[in-house]
């Protein structure tokens, strides 16, 4: 960490501080340019919704939080941003105020904050089993201290990495995810979903790589444990995706899927591997922020939400369901565009790491999960360009420029960090190697 | 100072309110400055002698042989009188607006008063047997604050109140004398048992501290002792604020504290039976209350049962009986005070303006009454522990204390607290969530005649707010004042 | 100082003379004298426990210069100045206490039996305290039965005539068994003297002979002694005559009489039967599970009653369970707690009678809880007195009902066993039940509107203040009877060592 800010001191082993290194400005990066774009898209959108002065409001406080968690420079001050982001975002769940959303809203505070306790869990022993709070490349675990206590400090690295998982949507606490994201705003739920995920993301990356350190997680249970939790839930989210039809719900399930991936990488615990989730981690928060937005467009102007009523808009709305074409092979991971180059990384990384029956285990999950999103993104597309004959004429129109402009922005995005993604990988890799 | 003035300062609440009824105010205002002068002089001067005469004594009157009546200024003591001298001045005020409307006002006012001298008694106590005597006395003087409005269901509550502490005090009685008559001393500057413990008298010792511990228990809430708890909610509410969330309940747990650190000590309990069972049994009450209070619909009733699941947070972190448990221990004591009180003055503001007392009708309250509810979000999330306010400071100080423990009853414990934090996060947060945002089909008729309360209510909670925000950020003088009690607790340190 | 050891026989013969005076006396005059003798009584009874305090030995006093095994010995030693002290001193209180009543209630023609009835009563419990001769004992247990149901019954009415029926039978079969009881004893050893039967049943218990006689005359002498003291469940006929008769008769007789029989049920067991005996027997147990049956079947009686004198009737049995309790612990300290115990609850529960009787009066006389709303703030010092009767019952410190406490918890503790378990359980939940009632009690005896009394309420009050222009009696023996209290409360260390000495002098 360099530059380090300390904003208030509380105790000599509390205090709140900032800093920066190269992953947390990464997702800064990430979570910025996201917000800016789909905050232009939201202009548009506003027309669509009520109260807009207290959507923007928590809109714009959502992203201070974030930007705030990506800056922390100790555990406390990653727990304060993460349970202030959890509360602040919430009010975007249950901005359109309909019962399912309030309940949905909940259940999105009930499993955030269940998974931060676990998260405190983690702080409380490196409290007392660490030579400090603050994230230190290897880890801050004091060995003299935990000898003999080394089980109860993997049960609780375990339970504190699941606890964070819950942001993540992660299994066994995603259920959340599928609720929350699609009553909300299309705006909203293209950020929860493409970086309020990523939040948990990074929060485990810290957890694992600067706190717990690797070499005392590496070829534990616990990251068997983990490995194995990560490809459930990316079987399981796409299994979920491909049997749903309400499109926003099928990309939420989508995202549990997509954001396991980058988990498998962080678990994996080897170069390529992270190298692969922090691309994984760019290129799925720009294109779900995309299918969101496409989504949310649909709806803006047509008012419908589920995959089979999509028969024939493609014609009227050609840019959006082109975009959503372009998103669709990105997360697919067809060669050239983005996904393809963070899944071979994850795939490498995983077989490369030599653990039992996983390292081959993983790469199959990762492409028959690649195999199911195309089951549940390719219909979308195809129902809309090519409707069955004898359907009716479908109504639509095109959007106007506030609201294309950052699908196309993030549609251009897609095929040209894959096809130059050169200088990404680079600063990634920079990155990766700083936190091992 | 001179010793007198621990007696003064305990006997002018006391005298004063006794003398109310007499007085007979007809006249709000004389009435509210007479209450005010009062409690204001007895606070500042219980200030001035915690921080200025540590140490001093007064041996008031040797009962018998063994026993006196005596005081003391200690640290310990002195950081449950501080606690209560903050808050009392407030809660006054606050029940001058509130009890507006009620009958009989000298008459409570009079008890009211009286139990802030009983209460700093129970805190300057030198012994178990004074700390006993304020003890009842403060069950006899809140038990007319309970009853207050004489309605059929005030009076149920106040006669299990009255079951459930007298049977406590005599059980924790019991147990003093069990210890007094083997040896054990009872005064607290004489730390543990010492060689009063033989192999054989052992069983005898542990099953004195489980009478005290259970006794004291009661009014500490400690599951299966709670029932009286929720049901005296139907006091007005700066009693069951001040009382249920401050007084008496904390001098429940300042007993068990003042058992485990002063009349036993942590080598006697560290590690033996009574400890564990006694660390389940606060684990498992921190869950049930908190569980409770998630299932309750009524407004006071719920933060009622928080009470109980957060007491126990209290007992468990002195049960741990380690130096950190300790200050970990009073630290929660105080911070749980300010939270605990502001919640309920909010509720009592709801009840007030509106008449509401169920959670279920505050939806977009937090219009009608922008500063309660912001003070109840404060409070709130101060509750649930999220740093830098004050209740997180003393959760991370409990759980570390317990980790710093590592025992397996003292991981029990840190589970218990976790699960509670999520329920705590529940039962208050979805009350803040309704208040702010009512949801697409409210209209906000039920609004129109509800108005934010007048300058008695809103300025002690703001400074409440105030004081939970402050706290927690710099509470630096605080922590250095509370870890000045380990030095009367562990001498060895 | 020749003069000490006459004080017992003094005092006794001084009572019964001046109660034969009064026959003859007009009323007024009659009254005077009694009070007089009692406070005499009261004087010389405390003369002698200051000589005890100062080293006096104990002392045996033969009457008529007969010796023994064939005379009648008064026995002394600082217990027994105790308890004399205590009972004179508490019958002068509730006589003065309550004067008012007794002016209203009894009928001019009855005044001097009145007053010879008190006096003897007060004669025959200071006898039962001193005498160290069963016989005499037996005799004196008569006088103080006729007497007794005399104070109940000169109220004359009819409640109390049946009432005071019910006693007399129940107290007559109480004296029948301790007659028997004494008569087995004196088959058994020849003797009548106290002392003189405890070694002749020393030898034969060392020597395996007469155990079942024994066994039948402890039985009969404990069960005649609890009918007439009141032990649950002997105890029906106790609430109809104490809450029937008038204000100082029921302080008499709920503060002292019974305690006059548990005394001489004490001496029995220590001084004639002796320690190891009677350790060895379960007498005991039972007194002790009784005491607690009672502790609880009288407070949860009292709990459910309506009526003010009736409750603290019933509270009697539950008090008088305490004492039961303390003495079948069968330690020292149990009995030292009993007899605490007697002493704490003679002045209070006189003082509640009294008091009592002051409320009636502040309430248009009647004794129903709901006719005595306010009654408190009207009669300040019967108000100020319940305070203090709970707070006492309650067992604060300070006041005597903690001293009770006290002594009785760190006797249960100190035995062990299921004694012990039993005992601590009992006071519990007893303290939970008397803090409840009298609670209870208190609040309503003080509520009512503040400020703004009711019509009903100011004409009672006047008609009161009427009434009692001449009581400043009545004040006098409330503030006095709170004193004393209070002074129990704070001067236990005193009164525990006199007790302690009497004790280890007594068998």
């Amino acid at each position: 960490m360099t530059n380090v800010f300390t904003l208030l001191r509380i105790t000599d082993r509390l205090s709140l501080q900032f800093g920066s290194d190269a992953v947390g400005r990464f997702f800064l990066c990430l979570v910025t340019i996201m917000w800016v774009l789909v905050g232009i898209y939201a202009q548009k959108y506003k027309e669509h919704q009520k109260h807009n002065a207290r959507f923007f409001t928590f809109y714009i406080l959502t992203w201070v939080m974030l930007a705030a968690l990506t800056m922390a420079a100790n555990y406390l001050t990653m727990y304060l941003c993460f349970e202030f982001m959890t509360l602040l975002s919430m009010p975007l769940v249950l901005h359109n105020g309909t019962p399912e959303s309030i309940a949905a809203a909940k259940k999105y505070l009930f499993y955030s904050i269940f998974g931060a306790t676990l998260g405190l869990l983690g702080m409380f022993f490196t409290n007392a089993y660490g030579t400090t709070l603050a994230f230190t490349a290897g880890g801050v675990m004091d060995p003299a201290k935990i000898a003999g206590k080394e089980n109860v400090i993997l049960w609780v690295a375990f339970l504190s990495v699941v606890g964070f998982g819950a942001k993540a949507g992660m299994f066994p606490l995603h259920a959340w995810l599928p609720t929350a994201h699609p009553v909300a705003p299309a705006p909203a739920s293209a950020v929860l979903s493409g970086c309020i995920t990523k939040a948990g993301v990074l929060c485990i990356t810290r957890l694992i790589y600067q706190i717990y350190g690797t070499s005392l997680l590496r070829g534990t249970w616990v990251q068997t444990a983990l490995i194995i939790l990560a490809l459930i839930t990316v079987f399981m989210g796409s299994m979920m995706a491909y049997g749903e039809d309400l499109m926003k719900k099928r990309f939420a399930f989508s995202t549990v899927s997509q954001v396991s991936y980058v988990l498998l990488g962080v678990f994996t615990m080897n170069e390529a591997a992270l190298l692969g989730a922090l691309l994984h981690a760019a290129y799925h928060s720009i294109i779900k922020d995309g299918l969101f937005l496409c989504a949310g467009t649909v709806i803006f102007w047509t008012h419908k939400e589920y995959v089979s009523q999509m028969k024939g808009l493609g014609r009227r709305m050609p840019v959006t369901f082109g975009c959503l074409a372009i998103f669709s092979l990105g997360l697919v991971g067809i060669p050239p565009f983005a996904g393809f180059l963070s899944k071979w990384y994850l795939a490498s990384g995983s077989l490369s790491e030599g653990l039992p029956v996983l390292n081959w285990l993983a790469p199959a999950v990762l492409l028959l999960s690649a195999l199911l999103t195309a089951g549940y993104l390719f219909p979308i597309c195809i129902h809309g360009f090519f409707p069955a004959e004898g359907e009716p004429e479908a109504e639509g129109k095109e959007g106007s420029g506030l609201m294309l402009g950052p699908i196309l922005i993030l549609a251009a995005a897609t095929v040209l960090l894959g096809i130059f993604a050169s200088p990404l990988k680079d600063a990634l890799q920079a990155a990766a190697q700083s936190l091992l | 100072m001179n010793g007198i003035s621990i007696l003064i300062v305990i006997m002018l609440p006391i005298v004063g309110g006794v003398l109310l009824p007499l007085l007979d105010f007809d006249a709000r205002r004389a009435r509210e400055y007479y209450v005010l002068a009062i409690v204001i002089a007895t606070s500042v001067f219980a200030l001035s002698l915690i921080s200025g005469s540590e140490g001093t004594e007064l041996i008031l009157y040797h009962l018998t042989s063994t026993i006196d009546i005596a005081f003391r200024i200690d640290r310990f003591g002195g950081i449950f009188a501080l606690l209560v001298s903050i808050l009392w001045p407030l809660s006054t005020l606050y029940a001058f607006e509130y009890m507006r409307h009620y009958h009989k006002r000298n008459r409570f006012f009079g008890f009211f008063t009286m139990s802030f001298g009983i209460t700093l008694g129970v805190a300057f106590s030198a012994n178990l047997i004074t700390m006993y005597l304020f003890y009842e006395l403060l069950t006899l003087s809140t038990l007319p604050l309970i009853t207050h409005d004489g309605s059929r269901e005030a009076k149920v509550a106040g006669v299990k109140y009255l079951v459930y502490s007298i049977a406590g005090a005599t059980a924790a009685f019991i147990g003093m004398i069990a210890v007094l008559t083997h040896g054990g001393s009872l005064e607290f500057n004489v730390i543990g048992l010492g060689s009063a413990v033989t192999e054989a008298n052992r069983a005898f010792f542990d099953g004195a501290f489980l009478f005290m511990f259970f006794g004291f228990g009661v009014k500490a809430a400690l599951f299966p002792l709670h029932g009286w708890l929720p049901t005296a909610g139907v006091a007005p509410t700066p009693v069951t604020a001040l009382l249920h969330a401050v007084a008496v309940v904390k001098s429940g747990v300042f007993a068990v504290g003042r058992v485990v650190y002063y009349t036993y000590d942590a080598d006697y309990l560290a590690g033996s039976i009574v400890q564990k069972l006694a660390l389940w049994f606060a684990a498992f009450t921190i869950v049930y209350g908190t569980v409770m209070a998630w299932k309750e619909l009524h407004f006071k009733k719920r933060l009622a049962y928080s009470t109980v699941s957060n007491l126990s947070y209290i007992l468990f972190a002195f049960l741990l009986a380690t130096p950190s448990g300790l200050t970990a221990g009073l630290l929660h004591m105080m911070f749980h005070g300010l939270m605990k009180i502001a919640l309920f003055f909010v509720a009592g503001a709801v009840m007030h303006q509106s008449g509401r007392t169920y959670v279920t009708e505050l939806r977009g309250f937090a219009k009608a009454m922008p500063v309660s509810f912001g003070v109840f979000t404060v409070a709130s999330l101060a509750l649930v522990g999220v740093p830098p306010l004050c209740g997180f400071l003393s959760k991370y100080a409990i759980a570390s204390a317990a980790v710093e423990e590592g025992s397996r009853s003292a991981y029990a414990g840190l589970a218990a607290l976790l699960i509670s934090a999520v329920f705590t996060a529940l039962y208050l947060l979805t009350i803040v969530v309704r208040a702010y945002f009512p949801g697409e089909n409210y209209d906000g008729h039920n609004l129109k005649d509800v108005t934010e309360a007048n300058a008695y209510m809103t300025v002690p909670l703001v400074t409440l707010a105030v004081l939970i925000v402050v706290l927690g950020c710099f509470p630096g003088a605080l922590t250095e004042f509370i870890s000045g009690a380990l030095s009367t607790a562990f001498p060895g340190l | 100082m020749s003069l000490i050891p006459n004080i017992p026989a003094f005092s006794i013969i001084l009572l019964m003379l001046c109660g034969i005076v009064c026959l003859v006396l007009p009323a007024r005059w009659a009254r005077h004298l009694a009070d007089c003798a009692i406070a005499l009584a009261c004087a010389m009874s405390a003369v002698l426990l200051v000589a005890f305090m100062r080293g006096q030995e104990v002392f045996t006093y033969s009457m008529g210069e007969i010796g023994a095994p064939f005379g009648n010995e008064l026995r002394a030693g600082p217990l027994e100045a105790a308890v004399a002290t205590l009972f004179s001193v508490v019958t002068l209180l509730s006589i003065l206490g309550g004067r008012a009543h007794l002016r209203a209630d009894i009928g001019k023609k009855k005044v001097n039996l009145y007053y010879i009835s008190v006096l003897f009563l007060l004669c025959s419990m200071l006898a039962l305290v001193y005498t160290n001769d069963l016989f005499t004992a037996y005799v004196f247990v008569e006088i103080n039965t006729i007497t007794a149901c005399g104070i109940v019954m000169s109220k004359e009415d009819g409640y109390t005539l049946a009432a005071s029926m019910r006693y007399f039978i129940m107290s007559l079969i109480g004296s029948g068994l301790f007659l028997i009881a004494v008569s087995i004893l004196y088959a058994l050893t020849g003797h009548l003297l106290m002392s003189n039967i405890q070694e002749e049943l020393a030898a034969l218990y060392a020597q395996g002979q007469y155990r079942a006689p024994l066994q039948v005359a402890i039985a009969l002498m404990g069960v005649g002694l609890s009918l007439k003291s009141a032990l649950w469940p002997f105890s029906s006929w106790l609430p109809d005559a104490h809450s029937s008769a008038s204000a100082s008769s029921s302080a008499m007789l709920s503060g002292l009489v019974l305690k006059s029989f548990i005394f001489l049920l004490v001496k029995v067991f220590y001084r004639v039967v002796g320690v190891d005996i009677i350790r060895s027997h379960a007498i005991l147990d039972l007194l002790l599970v009784f005491g607690i049956l009672g502790m609880i079947m009288g407070s949860v009686n009292a709990l459910f009653e309506r009526d003010l004198k009736r409750m603290l009737a019933y509270s009697s049995i539950g008090q008088i369970g305490y004492i039961f309790c303390g003495i079948g612990l069968g330690t020292i300290a149990g009995v030292a707690a009993g007899i605490v115990q007697v002493a704490v609850h003679a002045c209070t529960k006189a003082m509640l009678f009294c008091a009592a009787g002051g409320l009636m009066d502040a309430s248009g006389g009647s004794k129903k809880f709901k006719d005595l709303e306010g009654a408190g703030r009207r009669d300040t010092y019967a108000g100020v007195a319940f305070i203090v009767g709970t707070l006492s019952m309650i067992g604060i410190p300070f006041f005597g009902g903690f001293i009770t406490k006290l002594s009785l918890v760190t006797a249960s503790v100190e035995v062990g066993g299921w004694r012990s378990t039993l005992a601590i359980l009992a006071i519990i939940v007893s303290t939970i039940l008397t803090a409840i009632y009298y609670i209870n009690v208190t609040a309503i005896i003080f509520r009512g509107e503040e400020k703004t009394p009711t019509r009903a309420s100011e004409k009672l009050r006047e008609e009161w203040k009427k009434q009692m222009r001449l009581d400043t009696e009545y004040e006098f023996a409330i503030v006095l009877f709170i004193i004393l209290n209070l002074a129990i409360g704070l001067q236990s260390d005193r009164l525990m060592d006199v007790i302690r000495a009497g004790l280890a002098v007594f068998g």
